[in-house]
């Protein structure tokens, strides 16, 4: 390898190293664009319908799909360095962590301190 | 070092501060630093989503009641709305960062017309509770068909205050979108200049991000 082809390669992966993003067209926003709008459709659609207990289950998980479908591509963490994903993935971390931790008291506290007029 | 300085006035490079040793560096930076605020965001909400939480585990069959209140039609508008401002943005950011600048800014033009449509449907749908009782606390006084059990003030708190910070997020987002637009057009972002392009889009998705688990929990559930 010549000098200049190795001082290209060294700047091509400090290129990559730092996070810059390749250009991919527009094709694959529009891609993304149209699955967004057709999770949309469908969560419409099995909104109206009456699933019982699986309605709320579907929704999170079209709501959770959409997320990271915006998060990846139009926030392109799916080309961003690993620094910027860990510290988005353990926001997302923490956040689920607080929702999920909470229902060791709702199961086992709250019958015992019924709030008046509870449903559950 | 002394390379860099020699490029110092010409391309990317013409918008390196001092203190970084080059532009990639300084992009990683600035990426880095939006990133943890959006992550502070994403807890920020979290607390109003754990709210719903404890209330909805508390008193399902009136959020079931109270969800069916809600204009689903305009709450699904308001999401489409939402999703194509989302796509015009990272396609603004995209035209921009390969120098197509009169369709970068068509595009953002067109997302902060999406904004506004955004906050008008939700004006129109506010007017609407107001005008029927459907409020938190003190203040509910629905008595309507299709009135649900329990305390529904609770669900319209919750209501409000989700959706009422959202906006708030909105009316932010486009004021960044409109500094981001200005500044495209006295020439300051072009393909050796887009990160603050980004930025705004990044905030922006961000937006998007929060009403696509708003809307299904609220109006669905």
């Amino acid at each position: 390898m010549t000098a200049v082809a190795q001082d290209h390669a060294n700047n091509h992966s400090e290129h990559a190293a730092s996070g810059e993003h390749e250009n991919h067209g527009i094709q694959r926003y529009v891609v993304i664009y149209l699955i967004l709008l057709a999770f949309t459709g469908l969560t419409y659609v099995t909104g109206k319908m009456d699933l019982g207990d699986f309605n709320i289950i579907l929704a999170m998980a079209i709501a959770s799909t959409k997320a990271t479908l915006v998060v990846m591509f139009f926030m392109h963490l799916w080309d961003e360095g690993s620094i910027n994903r860990l510290v988005f993935v353990l926001s997302v971390f923490f956040a689920i962590l607080l929702i999920v931790g909470v229902f060791g008291d709702l199961i086992f506290r709250l019958p015992v301190t019924m709030p008046p007029g509870m449903q559950h | 070092m002394s390379s860099s300085e020699a490029h110092a006035a010409t391309g990317p490079n013409a918008y390196l501060a001092h203190h970084f040793e080059d532009i990639g560096t300084q992009n990683y930076a600035v990426r880095l630093g939006m990133w943890l605020f959006l992550a502070t965001e994403v807890l920020l909400f979290a607390g109003l989503f754990l709210g719903y939480t404890v209330y909805r585990w508390m008193y399902p069959d009136t959020f079931q009641a109270a969800a069916k209140l809600l204009d689903l039609n305009m709450g699904t508008l308001n999401t489409v709305v939402l999703i194509t401002s989302s796509f015009t943005v990272a396609w603004a950011y995209h035209a921009i960062k390969v120098n197509e600048i009169k369709k970068g800014i068509g595009l953002l033009v067109f997302t902060i017309i999406c904004a506004f449509g955004f906050l008008f449907i939700k004006y129109g749908e506010y007017t609407h509770k107001f005008h029927v009782g459907l409020l938190p606390g003190k203040w509910y006084a629905f008595t309507g068909d299709g009135a649900p059990p329990g305390p529904a003030n609770i669900f319209f708190a919750i209501y409000f205050l989700t959706t009422g910070l959202h906006a708030l997020h909105v009316i932010i987002g486009m004021t960044v979108l409109v500094f981001v637009l200005v500044r495209t057009l006295k020439g300051r972002y072009h393909k050796d200049n887009y990160v603050g392009v980004e930025l705004g889009a990044l905030y922006w998705h961000l937006v998007d991000l929060v009403w696509i688990f708003l809307f299904p929990l609220l109006y669905l559930i």
